[in-house]
């Protein structure tokens, strides 16, 4: 696993060096920052402010998050002819593709970091129930590494960032808002295999309200193995063609 | 060091690599000759474990490429035609890198002195993108040296550089054969010429010859060549004498004067004198053409194509 580690530590200090992960990062910031804000508003006359309330803005805006933050990874290598490079150094495909995954999720958990200082300011201002602060953290942290393998997976497809980006947010714009065909069709059963599909049905009904299900943990690391798995396959197939 | 035994590479249908062996010893440099699209560079991936062949074998150090590919890894640098940067990395950082994926020892010392050997030490915390295209080559060259592997794998190295550059990667790739088992490919022949202990001449996948470029170029010469150049005969007077004369196989203008090509084994400047007085006129130039690879190389893919 030594080349998992080298990998990801140059995955993580391309991040820190590039300046559109800041500006990223500062827009990601400037919303969820609004967000708190409103719900702080909102506070005073409608609702008792949540501490679930950024994780939940987050969930929905990961769809386009997710992508920008991994569309480089491997379509960027291939471009620059480094793949080819990267599959002839003594490491295997599954370290690589490990350690660009493990990177994405290391970035997107120094950001959820970040974010964490709304919460203090909530302790400051009212009496926030920690345990929804810590299952609704938890959720989103896992939500993010599936929507960032989905991500990781559609940049190995292809050489063109913008396409991998475009690919992965129609896909998780689809498992996003799955929820929707769910809601309209006329048999419950089958309304429930859709929910079970989506990643709002994982998410908004049961870590932001304090649950921690393992259901939704076993769907959300499902996601990461599946993806993780497909996008191996797939770079390994960059050697048979 | 490297022993290629009947190796096949089939992309659908189209066969890349037909049946190829060839051997290179510790310390040879090999060039790998042929025209775009020959099949150099599919040779070379099979052989750095990029790619596994179809049929046949390939091993480097010992190691089978599909057997022990992680083995063979760690013994080849190689250098892909389009060198392969990381734009945002500076030179230190991508060798390092590099040099960490591979294990190396003693990291730091090794990256600095290949990054000396490629003469990059005052650009070593340039970024990447800032570099010349000369420097970028020189910087791949060091990115494929860093773990001293046995065997240096270089896919056109001089491609795209200008001249004094072009001598430059010459001149390393020469050096490095003190040391390092190298396999370079080309399509420049006088090139494989200067460098190459030894060059394999691959057409449409096949090795069509193989051997030392002189003994080549000896085995493969149809003929004598000789320029001549008559004075005091029109263009079409001189052609016609020439071209009566016995043991004359081929006539062609070559500026104001001829190229001839002589039967083998026969020594036609007596006759050509001869021909040339009794006529009246005065023989002003009369010397044999050594025959470049070129000229073999066009007339072998000639034939096979």
């Amino acid at each position: 696993m030594r080349g998992m580690w080298i990998v990801l530590q140059r995955e993580l200090s391309a991040y820190l060096t590039s300046p559109v992960t800041y500006l990223i990062s500062a827009a990601l910031l400037f919303l969820t920052g609004f967000v708190f804000n409103n719900n702080l508003v909102l506070s005073i006359t409608v609702a008792p402010a949540s501490p679930a309330s950024v994780p939940l803005f987050l969930s929905f805006t990961m769809v386009f998050f997710a992508p920008l933050l991994t569309m480089r990874m491997f379509a960027e290598e291939k471009r620059e002819g480094t793949l080819e490079l990267l599959l002839t150094a003594p490491v295997s495909d599954i370290e690589i593709v490990l350690g660009k995954f493990l990177g994405a999720w290391v970035f997107f958990s120094l950001l959820l970091l970040v974010t964490l200082s709304y919460q203090v300011i909530l302790s400051t201002i009212t009496q926030p129930d920690y345990g929804i602060a810590l299952s609704s953290y938890l959720g989103i942290w896992l939500y993010g590494g599936a929507t960032l393998a989905v991500g990781l997976l559609f940049s190995a497809i292809t050489e063109n960032q913008i396409v991998a980006a475009f690919l992965s947010m129609t896909v998780l714009l689809f498992m996003y808002l799955g929820d929707l065909a769910g809601q309209v069709v006329a048999s419950i059963d089958l309304a429930r295999i859709i929910r079970t599909l989506t990643l709002q049905g994982h998410f908004s009904t049961s870590f932001v309200y304090g649950l921690v299900r393992a259901e939704d943990v076993a769907y959300f690391a499902g996601i990461i193995v599946i993806m993780l798995y497909i996008t191996v396959r797939v770079v390994e197939s960059n050697r048979w063609r | 060091m490297i022993e290629v035994r009947n190796l096949s590479k089939r992309y659908g249908n189209h066969l890349a690599v037909d049946d190829v062996s060839f051997d290179a010893q510790a310390g040879e440099i090999v060039g790998i000759l042929g025209p775009n699209g020959a099949g150099k560079t599919t040779i070379m991936r099979i052989l750095t474990g990029f790619m596994p062949p179809t049929s046949g074998t390939a091993k480097v150090a010992g190691f089978d490429v599909m057997e022990d590919s992680l083995e063979v890894r760690k013994r080849v640098g190689y250098l892909p035609e389009r060198v392969p940067l990381y734009p945002d990395m500076t030179v230190r950082e991508y060798v390092m890198y590099w040099a960490r994926l591979r294990g190396v020892k003693g990291a730091k010392e090794q990256v600095n002195a290949v990054i000396e050997r490629v003469q990059l030490t005052d650009r070593r915390d340039s970024l990447i993108r800032n570099l010349s295209k000369g420097m970028r080559q020189r910087l791949g060259l060091a990115q494929a040296l860093v773990h001293n592997p046995q065997v240096v794998i270089l896919d056109e190295p001089t491609i795209g550089i200008d001249p004094q550059q072009v001598i430059e990667v010459r001149d390393s790739v020469r050096q490095l054969g003190q040391g390092h088992t190298v396999l370079f490919s080309t399509h420049i022949l006088s090139e494989a010429e200067q460098v190459c202990d030894r060059v394999v001449i691959i057409n449409n996948g096949r090795v069509i010859a193989e051997g030392d470029p002189a003994r080549l170029r000896a085995q493969l010469q149809p003929g004598e060549y000789l320029f001549v150049l008559i004075g005091g005969a029109s263009d079409a007077d001189a052609r016609r004498m020439l071209e009566r004369i016995p043991g004359v196989e081929n006539v062609e203008a070559q500026g104001k004067g001829f190229n001839l090509r002589a039967r083998p084994n026969t020594d036609i400047r007596p006759a050509i004198f001869e021909h040339v007085t009794r006529a009246g006129h005065v023989l002003l130039e009369l010397r044999p053409v050594a025959m470049t690879l070129e000229d073999i190389f066009l007339d072998i893919v000639g034939k096979a194509g």
